[in-house]
């Protein structure tokens, strides 16, 4: 087993559920060739350096993970193949000084993973007490603006 | 800036931070070791050791393939500007 990084750039026409349906193909692809994902890293939808397939933004996302060296062949095959991806770019860690940085780097995206969690518990603390107190209409109105402020903060992040 | 380079000792960054991985995807820290045009610097100038240089422009590469740092920038491209998403 050796330590991988994949890089993949999906193609921003698609909408946010495609897109996400896609990236959990694509690590079934790495899942069905026998690899063991460590984490993975959405980086979200950058703009590209340059334009790639006429497309100027592309959603980025980052896959750590471990395979046999042998199935990398056929998974770059199969991303090839995958008409929704603008790019990949696969990163083999292979000396002792790499795959420290490698797991340094799957610790640091799983930290990062776990940071907007943290921030979504209070959203689910929010709806607890309007759960509770259905009658009043006050909290019914805030919720939403609390989920508009949200997606606002998303699309800051999109961008 | 010729003249100053002259008499500055030299030294490598990266040997001072002690930095012995690069990631390809911190841009931000790519832009030490890229032109204007987002050329690699040459070590004459940016007084990288030859250890740095050769990991710098590696990951320099990566990050092209990658669209994250641009490979040429001309006229046409300088005005898109390739680092917006870059705070
Ligand atoms: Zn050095």
């Amino acid at each position: 087993m050796r330590h991988y990084e994949n890089l993949v750039i999906v193609k921003p026409t698609l909408t946010a559920e495609e897109i996400q349906a896609s990236i959990t193909a694509i690590e079934e692809i790495i899942t069905s060739n026998g690899g063991e994902i460590a984490t993975t890293n959405p980086m979200g939808m950058r703009k590209l350096a340059y334009p790639i397939n006429k497309s100027e933004r592309g959603y980025y996302h980052v896959i750590y993970y471990t395979v046999v060296p042998s199935a990398i062949s056929e998974i770059e095959r199969r991303f090839r193949i995958n008409e929704e991806l603008l790019r990949f770019v696969t990163i083999k860690y292979d000396t002792n000084r790499e795959i420290a940085a490698w797991n340094y780097l799957v610790t640091k995206a799983k930290k990062s993973a776990e940071a907007p969690v943290k921030t979504e518990t209070p959203v689910v603390d929010d709806k607890a007490p309007e759960a509770e107190v259905p009658a009043t209409e006050a909290p019914a109105v805030e919720v939403p603006a609390v989920e508009a402020e949200a997606v606002a903060t998303e699309e800051a992040e999109a961008k | 800036m010729s003249e100053k380079r002259k008499y500055k000792k030299r030294f490598c960054k990266y040997c001072e931070a002690k930095v012995d991985f690069m990631d390809y995807k911190d841009v931000a820290a790519l832009r030490f070791s890229l032109s204007e045009r987002y050329k690699i610097m040459p070590r004459r100038l940016t007084g990288n050791c030859k250890r740095h240089q050769d990991m710098i422009t590696i990951v320099i590469k990566r990050a092209r393939a990658a669209a994250l740092v641009p490979y040429t920038v001309t006229r046409k491209t300088v005005v898109s500007a390739p680092f917006e998403n870059l705070r």
